[in-house]
């Protein structure tokens, strides 16, 4: 991989075509295979379509997670598409943050097929949005350029506003992806205005030639930075401007909310991330202190808000606004240890929401999810494993020792800590003090009360199966791994290569 | 006569409010949607201005890519209104109210 200096580098876009190519291989798929009364020796049913076009989405996911690990154990330095107008760039940060995206949708791939059974809503289509949502999550994380951040964060978007209505017959449903279209085309509209003025302040939509341009004293720039901020806040769902969260997750089908909350987070987060570092460098204190106001807020009104619940996807649509308050920290802080920390947290994030969300989505049936609390009722003596499995989640998403979860915490309020702030992480370990209340009330309905309603589905799918033991694995490992602190770090080798990004971006 | 700068980006300011009001204050959601097409356009218009007043042609890309995102976002907008039309009858935002806290 050598980096060229006068070529266009279409090798950059790899990952991207790769989930692009694959979104219109199963929306062809679909069509071509549906109409057939057989396919390879199998009677062609709803369910057979499903599993194929499951089957293939993962197969494409997997190659573009082949090809960013590649990347990302290869990569010298850093590679763009064309020089003179870099647009798009792989360096490692990319190549981590592509991994987890497919990481991700391969679990949302696996997950659905069943559910979408157990809610008789499986339509192929779904795929086709999901690997396109994908495709635009790898575009908005190696953008560099205004303009395909734009396209990466619309690309990404406009996908999930289909996929959160995707149980058309359900009012609930309907309802969520109205919610989430209007507050996320706003949305765009806001951050585009900030694009906007950000071009007319600076001449430039590039990351770097606007840092070179920075004026802080000049108004529109100041302006476009704070729209551009505003945007991404409602991305990531941060309070005050998290209204819609709850309501999206909760209406949305339920491999659908984990994907939002899982993909759409750590993609947004990571291209924050690096228009934090590359493009406003120079604004680190006044930038790191909105970053502080909105942490803040985000682990108080989510923690808050979390125990007043019934409803199990509410409570961590909550959790999810509270984990943003977290990852938040990192960018207040900003340090390389903070930015090392906060990718550190999404990887744990990402195994231990996608496993509670996998336990919501393994419960249901009859066409309906058991989301509330009282649906988990005496779920030890029905489904053993599945509260064991749950408890392992929740115990983790509260930061409890022995779990990925409390390791992501530490190093991030070590890091914080190190850098002299105080306040934060008092109000993140607070914050997780109150967690404890509403993560812990699942296990114990789980183990002291007796089952009442009607019965949980009874037997789990091997896809089903596979993403609960893969994230219970990860979360486990990522937790008992070597003790905790700097020599972790160290052997997690992030800090050396968020180091490195850092280096290329000046 | 050329159009002086701050005029664009002053006209473009006005109709990015008018859109903002509209689509916090309206109740019917076509309403809304037109108002966040407003949006995008007066963002168009100050891209426009300001891409004119360097001499480049960035701007202009720019507003080429954001006219083809907003025709997709509206196209999954009026999908999404039409399926919600079906199942209640109503085009009202203040009736879309099962989820909440």
């Amino acid at each position: 991989m050598v980096t060229s200096t006068s070529l266009v580098n279409p090798s950059v876009l790899a990952p991207f075509g790769v989930v692009a190519t694959g979104s219109l291989v199963v929306l062809l798929l679909e069509v071509l295979v549906g109409k057939r009364q057989s396919f390879l020796g199998r009677p062609v049913t709803r369910e057979f379509v499903g599993t194929l076009l499951s089957g293939v989405s993962s197969i494409f996911l997997f190659i573009a997670l082949i090809v960013a690990a590649q990347f990302f154990a290869t990569m010298p330095g850093r590679i763009v598409f064309d020089p003179a107008h870099p647009m798009v760039a792989m360096d490692r940060l990319t190549a981590f943050a592509t991994i987890l995206v497919c990481i991700g949708s391969i679990f949302t791939c696996w997950l659905a097929s069943t559910y979408l059974d157990e809610l008789r809503i499986h339509h192929g289509e779904f795929y086709a949005l999901l690997l396109l949502a994908s495709s635009g999550m790898v575009l908005l994380v190696q953008s560099v350029d205004l303009v395909t951040l734009f396209m990466g964060i619309e690309l990404m978007s406009i996908p999930i506003y289909a996929l959160a209505g995707f149980a058309r017959r359900d009012l609930r449903s309907n309802e969520s992806a109205l919610k989430y279209f209007l507050v996320g085309s706003f949305t765009s509209a806001i951050l585009l205005y900030g694009m906007a003025l950000l071009y007319g302040a600076t001449g430039s939509t590039d990351f770097v030639q606007i840092r070179q341009a920075f004026d802080a004293s000049n108004l529109l720039a100041i302006a476009g930075l704070g729209l551009l901020v505003v945007g991404f806040a409602f991305k990531v769902a941060a309070v005050p401007f998290h209204q819609w969260a709850p309501d999206v997750y909760e209406g949305a089908p339920t491999a659908v909310t984990s994907y939002m909350a899982v993909a759409v987070k750590v993609s947004a987060f990571v291209a924050l991330l690096r228009i934090a570092i590359q493009a406003f460098g120079p604004m680190d204190a006044r930038l790191s202190d909105l970053f502080w106001v909105l942490s803040a807020a985000s682990i108080v009104v989510g923690n808050v808000m979390a125990v007043i619940q019934e409803n199990v996807k509410r409570m961590l649509a909550y959790s999810s606004i509270a984990n943003a308050g977290y990852i938040l920290i990192g960018l207040a802080v900003g340090t390389e240890e903070a930015y090392a920390a906060v990718l550190f947290f999404l990887l744990v994030y990402l195994f231990m929401n996608v496993g509670a969300f996998a336990v919501v989505i393994t419960l249901a049936t009859g066409g309906k999810d058991r989301d509330r609390y009282e649906d988990y009722a005496g779920l030890s003596r029905t489904r053993p494993t599945l509260a064991a499995l749950l408890t392992l989640f929740v115990v983790a998403q509260a930061g409890l020792p022995g779990t990925g979860g409390f390791i992501a915490k530490f190093i991030l309020f070590s890091a914080a800590l190190k850098q002299g702030f105080v306040w934060l992480p008092v109000i993140a370990i607070l914050g997780s003090a109150v967690s404890f209340y509403y993560y812990l009330r699942l296990p114990v309905l789980m183990y002291t009360r007796d089952p009442e309603g009607a019965a949980p589905r009874m037997e789990t799918s091997t896809g089903e199966g596979l993403v609960l033991c893969t994230c219970a694995v990860a979360v486990l490992l990522l937790g008992l791994f070597p003790a905790a602190g700097p020599g972790f770090l160290s052997h997690f080798r992030a800090l050396e290569w968020v180091r490195e990004t850092v280096a290329l971006l000046g | 006569m050329v159009v002086p700068l701050e005029h664009v980006i002053g006209l473009s300011a006005i109709l990015f409010t008018i859109g903002t009001v509209g689509a916090l204050t309206r109740r019917n959601l076509v309403v809304i949607l037109m108002s966040i097409e407003l949006m995008l356009n007066a963002v168009n218009l100050s891209l426009v201005g300001f891409s004119r007043a360097f001499g480049e042609v960035d701007g202009h890309v720019f507003v080429l890519m954001v006219i083809t995102v907003a025709a997709a976002e509206v196209a999954v907008g009026l999908g999404i209104v039409i399926s919600l039309f079906r199942n209640r009858d109503s085009v009202n935002v203040e009736d879309v109210s099962l989820l909440k806290w």
